[in-house]
């Protein structure tokens, strides 16, 4: 096997790990409605561990299927979570604490807008259509939200993740 | 484009994104109303006492709109027809006992149908009346 794409015990024990942190961020903040830290740890554990990020994102949200059920919700985060990973690693060059905080700030604003074309499927556009337009408030609150956590934490907890990770992990490979 | 000006220009986008989605958000969600239809029911009991009820409603058919008229307490007799209003704000009309019954009126005309399929328009004016 590729020794780039081969996965060690320790891999899997780092990969647990980070959806062990993503879980426990999103359940300390859970009393503040759409201030979430997923979005945070997403992009920089992408930003860190490269491609092997594509290994956390169905496990976390496997994990958040079983401890919340599998309803509606569940079905948008099949594809939210996995497009934000995608867009991270297509901006994984960027370095910019204020531009990164701009991508999650844009992500939590179009977070219903993306969620909503389950009901695309399931209703038809006017449900679509009514079911964000009733959310955008709440899109509004996750955009600052994620804007000011991303701008806060980003240069610190990546520095420290350098500082963890040298030689390890290629950041921004 | 320089680092400067690229961070300008997305942190305007991001903020100009902000402001055209709380525009759709504040002209077009759903708003609740009070109901696009305004009629009166009135009701005269027994002692020829009248109680207009103002109400501003949806209603298609009669019967929710009597629901929606604050104060207005009434009960009956399911049957296939609908109800059979038999009581209203506590009084009883009972035919086989007495010979009386609660007359319905719309625009001073007696009403066709019952409550659950006399039509409500707007401006319409209903008379309940113990007879």
């Amino acid at each position: 096997m590729n020794k780039r794409f081969s996965i060690t015990a320790k891999d899997i024990v780092t990969l647990g790990a980070m959806v062990a942190i993503i879980e426990a961020s999103k359940a300390a903040l859970s009393f503040l409605p759409n201030i979430e830290l997923t979005s945070f740890w997403l992009i920089v554990f992408t930003l860190v561990f490269g491609w092997k990020i594509a290994l956390v994102v169905p496990a976390f949200i496997l994990v958040e299927g079983l401890i919340y059920g599998m309803g509606l919700w569940w079905i948008m985060y099949l594809y939210v979570w996995p497009l934000l990973v995608l867009v991270a690693w297509l901006l994984r060059k960027m370095e910019s604490s204020v531009l990164w905080a701009a991508v999650s700030g844009f992500f939590g604003l179009l977070f219903g807008f993306l969620c909503s074309f389950v009901y695309l499927v399931t209703g038809n556009f006017e449900t679509q259509i009514a079911w964000w337009i009733a959310g955008i408030p709440w899109d509004i609150v996750h955009c600052i939200g994620n804007f000011v956590l991303m701008l806060v934490l980003y240069k610190p907890v990546m520095a420290a993740m350098k500082k963890l990770c040298v030689g390890k992990y290629s950041i921004g490979s | 484009m320089n680092r400067k000006k690229l961070t300008a220009v997305v942190l305007t986008l991001l903020a100009a994104l902000v402001v055209v989605f709380g525009c759709i958000f504040f002209f077009l969600s759903a708003k609740p109303t009070g109901g696009s239809k305004r009629i009166t029911i009135e009701v005269v009991n027994m002692e020829e006492k009248s109680t207009v009820y103002k109400v501003q409603t949806d209603a298609e058919f009669l019967r929710q709109a009597m629901e929606e008229a604050k104060g207005l307490e009434f009960s009956g007799t399911e049957g296939s027809y609908g109800m059979m209003v038999e009581t209203i704000n506590g009084e009883t009309a009972d035919y086989n006992a007495t010979g009386n019954y609660w007359a319905f009126y719309v625009n001073d005309k007696y009403c066709n149908y019952g409550v659950d399929s006399q039509p409500v328009t707007d401006g319409d004016q209903f008379k309940i009346v113990y007879e």
